[in-house]
């Protein structure tokens, strides 16, 4: 039996061995280049070419401010965002999976603003958010209030942002929460049922413990996610107004795309990376320890 | 809640059950039931998948609202109670115990619930873990548990709650044969002849007429026949009780007329000279008995024998007239014996 | 330059190899994938879409009369950065596909120092922008080679509401007073729209307003990064302290902070301000658009500062020859032809773009057919201004974009926003100065 088992996951590991290579030839080249380029100076000022600059970059990485508050801007997105959307995910999820007439449709609706490109939505958010003709800001001018300026102040745009991410990512939360629900049969909660539990007790003592590994997954699915945010800012506000939106993959593609430096390009993808790593370790830590945890 | 859970039940009247339905737009789930359990007997709910024996569970329950009809628990009406009011508990096919706790800890969510004291709660815990020998599993998870252990914690979970019903929905369909077998008497004794009427849903007759006082047999919604195993099965009230009880099947023969004879396997015999010409198809040997397949002019028969019993390839076939059962040919209801 | 770079050209696309390989799914047309083999030289041009749409019939005219040589041209975004973001992914890869890029004016410096373009002065001629107008001829040349061939002759320009008022403001204080007085009078809600938002165009507005009040962005000289920078010149934060003044006084909306060109341009075209900053195109948009404004818009060349003369900024797109043209003779025939006078004529009759050369802004048929032209004629003649030529424009672009849109959108001082950006543009500029040419 014992032996059956270390076969099978020999044979496993064998399996997997072509997605292994493939995932290193996708990933660890890339990543293995950036680190090698962030120790080189390659810009316009090099005729791209990539001379060793003795660690300059990761110097100037250090005394950049810029750097610095992109840092506490993405992880206050990402973090805001992804407590915002796995709260209403969760509700979302749990409305879902109510029984109830044409909740197929329901779902397939909901669905909708994950399924849309990230692009495409930023481009609507921008119009609903335009100051003064967007929808918005024509319910504002029904209600004779004046146009007010989402996009506007460094404020307002940070939150505005955050909405429209959490419009566009919710979705996702909400489906694999509700994948999660549709794992837990129905007789546990009957069962809770005729103990006489209410629905907010189903919630905490049945529900909620029974979700975690989906909330854990969710939770670390979207926080890489949120804290490599890129195109959502890009179009919505180009990081302003004043760079208050500006997230690191935002500052990492300006000095690519924009000021062809890509020494420092590569030290900035390799620390949002490591940043990255960092978090997503700690985060699973913290919910692998819970999990085990025996529950009371 | 907690006032609502006496520590000692007092004493019941039973269950019934008056006019109970169940319909889902068009369809009827449950037509007029109506049905009388005393205290501390076991009824067993029995019939095809889909007869309405789940149904009739869930609405005594209180997890589905019925359409009409009432529900009489020791005299007092609960039809339109709340699940968790009604002080029932169930054993759920799937035994519904919960994956991310601990034995013990499935069995105190309950009282939690309720609002027990930890230290009334601990004691009764441990008596039940004791009553069903679970104490040394107390700390496993569900996962960890064997399919029969997994069935006793539900059961002890069901007993903790000092239920005013029970209701057992397949408890023993996850289970193996020998298990089941064994299990039956001290499901009884655990569960059977104390103050609370028992509700046992299955499929399977055999469990039915060792587990129940009485059996109820169900058919799309309609309730067939009430009693014991041995009145259902010597005096069916009609034709799909008598096809559902009794294996090998009944012997239908083709229907003579408004009348149809139904004559049970066991009951055929060789005879000399009369009867029906027959010849032999196949046998199965069970080793205690043998089954022999049977064509004759009236078709197909199944016979029963003792298995050390020989019989030449063509043979007659005859049966002792207490033991026909006829039945109308239209309405598959018995008719008196001629 | 071209043999050895094959390979550290591939260093830095991998960095965002995920990035462009994304982009270039998405844009590279249908058009490219399925190259006809043809025994003909093709010239293959990428261009941002509405180039595209404008010049395919041009195109197609051409490639009917020259049997041995063919045009193609690719469809790029319709945003200018975007199309930066395409030609840029190709060029990292090392070879583009293509030979020939229709290029914005600021990113001419850029691209010769990232060595991706080829001098066209030997295949052209030294001569070649000679017959041009004065405005039209700057922004094409850097480091004593030209690059870059330019198609329209685009400047920023102020439209106004003829409806409203007998003539153009001349200086920004008039601009105000007028923008004021019809505010007060409720004959428009806002005053002024320009853009604000924290992007290139933004730059655009600055290096206009900067000039308008006697200041200048870029001091050319010697050095690496070919200049300085004079942001905290009293002219610099003079413009940048008129921009916040506008917004706090109401005359433009505080939503212009999020503005690009269309966002202005709905503004204004919807009848809802008095004064519009925007490109030529803009003029097109607005008759095209059947707004309430459609025959009430007058255009003007940019005002400045009561007595002080400047000009708009140029905003011209040019072709230039790519490094990896296999065949740059038959591309600098094709740049010749793309950019000639009948082209450009045609795109005046058919598209309203502004041309480059002098003598079609002499033409009568055009100008009795085109009422921009006068006016564009003026602003190029006026000498247009020209954004920083260096290669870390789009560094000291983007560092001067985020204190004046930071500067109307947050608290603090003009003079402090300009002299933060002044000091940010020295220590970008000293790092470049520090820095080994290979």
């Amino acid at each position: 039996m014992k032996e059956q088992r270390l076969n099978s996951s020999w044979v496993n590991s064998l399996l997997m061995l072509p997605a292994l290579v493939l995932l290193a030839i996708v990933f660890a080249w890339p990543l293995l280049d950036s680190a090698w380029l962030s120790t080189q100076a390659s810009s316009v000022l090099t005729g791209l070419t990539p001379l060793a600059n003795g660690g300059a970059n990761w110097q100037r990485l250090l005394g950049d401010a810029r750097f610095w508050q992109d840092a506490a801007v993405t992880l206050r997105f990402a973090g805001v965002s992804v407590a915002l959307e796995l709260v209403l995910g969760l509700a979302m999820a749990l409305l879902l999976h109510q029984p109830s007439r044409g909740r197929g449709w329901l779902r397939a609706l909901t669905l909708l603003p994950w399924a849309l490109p990230t692009t495409v939505l930023a481009l609507g958010w921008r119009w609903i958010y335009n100051d003064p003709y967007g929808p918005l800001n024509a319910i504002l001018r029904a209600c004779g209030a004046a146009p007010f300026g989402f996009l506007t102040t460094p404020a307002s745009t940070w939150l505005f942002t955050v909405l429209a991410d959490v419009w566009k990512t919710t979705p996702f939360v909400a489906l694999l929460l509700l994948a999660g629900l549709q794992s837990i049969p129905a007789e546990l909660e009957e069962s809770l049922v005729l103990e006489g539990a209410s629905p907010g007790q189903i919630l905490r003592r049945l529900t909620l413990p029974l979700l975690k590994p989906w909330i854990s997954l969710a939770l670390l699915f979207r926080l890489a996610q949120a804290l490599g945010v890129f195109d959502l800012v890009q179009v919505l506000t180009r990081g302003g107004p004043a760079g208050s939106t500006e997230s690191l993959a935002l500052y990492a593609y300006l000095n690519a795309m924009r000021f062809l430096d890509f020494g420092y390009s590569a030290t900035l993808v390799i620390a949002t990376f490591l940043l990255l790593v960092l978090l997503t370790a700690l985060g699973w830590l913290l919910l692998r320890r819970r999990a085990l945890e025996p529950s009371r | 809640m907690i006032e609502s859970m006496p520590t000692a039940p007092s004493p019941g009247t039973g269950l019934r059950i008056e006019g109970l339905s169940r319909r889902l737009g068009q369809r009827t789930l449950l037509a007029e039931l109506n049905l009388q359990v005393g205290p501390g007997e076991c009824l067993a709910l029995l019939g095809p998948s889909g007869c309405g024996k789940t149904t009739t569970l869930r609405l005594l329950a209180g997890l589905d609202a019925a359409s009409a009809g009432r529900i009489l628990l020791d005299g007092r009406d609960i039809t339109q109670q709340s699940a968790g009011e009604r002080r029932v508990a169930m054993v759920f096919q799937s035994y519904a115990l919960y994956p991310h706790l601990s034995v013990a800890d499935n069995l105190a969510l309950g009282l939690r619930i309720r609002g027990m004291p930890s230290k009334e709660r601990e004691g009764r815990i441990a008596a039940v873990l004791e009553l069903l020998q679970l104490t040394e599993l107390r700390q496993r998870r569900p996962a960890q548990l064997s399919g029969g252990q997994r069935q006793r914690v539900a059961l002890a979970r069901a007993l903790l709650r000092q239920p005013r019903l029970v209701l057992l929905d397949e408890p023993m369909s996850n289970l193996d044969g020998q298990l089941r077998e064994e299990l039956r008497p001290e499901l009884r004794r655990l569960l059977c002849g104390g103050e609370q009427p028992v509700v046992y849903v299955t499929h399977d007759q055999q469990e039915a007429m060792g587990m129940a006082d009485r059996i109820a047999v169900l058919r799309d919604g309609a309730l067939q026949q009430v009693g014991s195993a041995r009145e259902l099965y010597e005096r069916p009230a009609n034709r799909f009780v008598a096809a559902f009880l009794g294996r090998p099947a009944i012997n239908l023969l083709p229907a003579s007329g408004p009348r149809q004879l139904g004559l049970r396997p066991e009951h055929l015999q060789p005879v000399r000279q009369g009867g029906i010409a027959a010849r032999l198809q196949r046998r199965e040997w069970w080793g205690n008995q043998q089954l022999l397949w049977l064509e004759t002019a009236q078709g197909d028969l199944r016979m029963l024998v003792a298995a050390d019993q020989s019989l030449p390839e063509q043979l007659q076939l005859g049966w002792r007239p207490e033991h026909e059962l006829w039945f109308d040919s239209h309405s598959g209801e018995r008719l008196a014996a001629l | 330059m071209a043999g050895s770079g094959a390979r550290r050209r591939l260093t830095p696309g991998s960095v965002l190899a995920g990035l462009l390989l994304g982009l270039a799914l998405i844009l590279v047309p249908a058009a490219l994938l399925a190259r006809p083999v043809a025994a003909a030289t093709t010239v293959r041009v990428l261009m941002p879409s509405p180039f595209v749409d404008a010049t395919a019939a041009l195109v197609a005219g051409f490639n009917r009369d020259h049997p041995k040589l063919k045009v193609e041209v690719a469809r790029g975004p319709l945003d200018t950065e975007a199309m930066s973001d395409l030609a840029i992914g190709g060029l990292l890869l090392g070879d583009s596909g293509y030979d020939l890029l229709l290029m914005d004016v600021s990113w001419t410096a850029k691209y010769v120092a990232a060595g991706w373009l080829l001098p066209l002065e030997g295949l052209l001629g030294d001569d070649a922008l000679e017959a041009m107008v004065p405005g039209a001829r700057v922004g094409n040349a850097f480091g004593g080679h030209l690059w870059r061939m330019p198609l329209t002759g685009d400047t920023g320009l102020l439209y106004w509401r003829t409806d409203l008022m007998a003539a153009p403001p001349r200086s920004t204080q008039e601009l105000e007073a007028v923008a004021r007085r019809l505010q007060a009078e409720g004959k428009v809600r806002w005053g002024y729209v320009w853009q604000g938002r924290q992007y290139e165009g933004l730059s655009c507005v600055m290096l206009e307003m900067i000039h308008a009040f006697g200041g200048q962005w870029w001091q050319a000289g010697s050095g690496r990064a070919g200049g300085h920078t004079e942001l905290d010149s009293p002219g610099a934060i003079a413009a940048a302290d008129w921009l916040l003044h506008l917004v706090r006084t109401g005359v433009s909306p505080e939503a212009v902070a999020d503005f690009a060109e269309n966002e202005a341009l709905q503004l204004f075209a919807a009848g809802d301000a008095a004064f519009l900053r925007n490109w030529p195109y803009a003029w097109r948009e607005i008759e095209k658009g059947g707004g309430p404004v459609v025959g009430k818009v007058g255009v003007s060349t940019v005002v400045s500062a009561a007595g002080i003369s400047s000009g708009g900024t140029l905003g011209t797109w040019g072709l230039s020859l790519l490094a990896g043209s296999p065949h740059p003779q038959a591309a600098a025939e094709v740049i010749r032809w793309f950019t000639g006078p009948e082209t450009q004529k045609a795109l005046v009759l058919d598209q309203g773009y502004a041309p480059t050369w002098a003598a079609l802004y002499a033409d009568p048929e055009l100008q009795q057919k085109h009422p921009l032209l006068a006016v564009q004629r003026q602003a190029l003649e006026q000498g247009p201004l020209v954004r920083p030529l260096t290669p870390l424009y789009a560094q000291l672009s983007d560092l001067l974009q985020r204190q004046v849109n930071g500067l109307i959108t947050s608290e603090g001082s003009a003079a402090a926003a300009m002299g933060r950006a002044q000091t940010q543009s020295a220590v970008l500029l000293e790092s470049a100065a520090g820095q080994e040419h290979p």
